[in-house]
């Protein structure tokens, strides 16, 4: 659970659930926004986390 | 044209008060404006991350207006409300500078606390009826 990539998701869950519930007022979509920036999150942490691997510093 | 305010419901209570209390504990400001979905997932969801911070051997930080960028830490840390001054009294939140998961524990207590600051703007347009 404490690796990064499991702490990138739980940070991503926390987020997008907030931001999700303050951006929407319907539920359904509520729902839908939360998937789509948990979504975001992970896959630009992941994206980024890619191009960083190829710059070493 | 002047675009039309809406108007804050009638028996509505005063935005400072709804602002102050959803500092205080977050989700209580929507839970005391009638959002009690959004307020009782809020009152769940934030002080949760919180927590996960302090077992992430995350430091709470002060105000030291000498080092700015630890008062801006420390600004955004309070922002989680009573928790702050709770975790503090119980000597929570020293923060191991060794741990491995130092900065992550950080990143969860600072964000958390810049959330809650974001629904606390979020009641107060409720509560003046913006929303």
């Amino acid at each position: 659970m404490t690796s990064h990539f499991g702490l990138m998701l739980l940070f991503g869950v926390f987020v997008s659930l907030v931001f999700a519930l303050l951006m929407r007022d319907d539920p359904r979509e509520q729902v839908r926004f939360g998937a789509m920036l948990f979504a975001g999150i992970v896959g630009a942490g992941v994206v980024f986390g890619w191009l960083l691997y190829a710059l070493p510093l | 044209m002047a675009k039309r305010r809406a108007q804050p419901p009638p028996e509505s209570p005063s935005p400072v008060i709804v602002c102050a209390l959803a500092w205080a504990i977050p989700g209580a400001g929507h839970l005391w404006l009638g959002r009690s979905r959004t307020g009782g997932i809020l009152l769940v969801a934030l002080p949760l991350m919180y927590g996960v911070g302090l077992w992430l051997d995350g430091q709470l930080f002060g105000v030291d207006l000498a080092q700015p960028l630890t008062t801006l830490s420390g600004l955004a840390d309070i922002g989680i409300g009573v928790l702050y001054f709770v975790a503090g009294f119980l000597d929570l939140g020293e923060g191991r500078v060794v741990a491995a998961t130092y900065e992550y524990g950080n990143t969860f207590l600072v964000v958390a606390g810049l959330l809650n600051a974001l629904v606390v703007i979020d009641a107060y347009d409720i509560a003046v009826g913006r929303k």
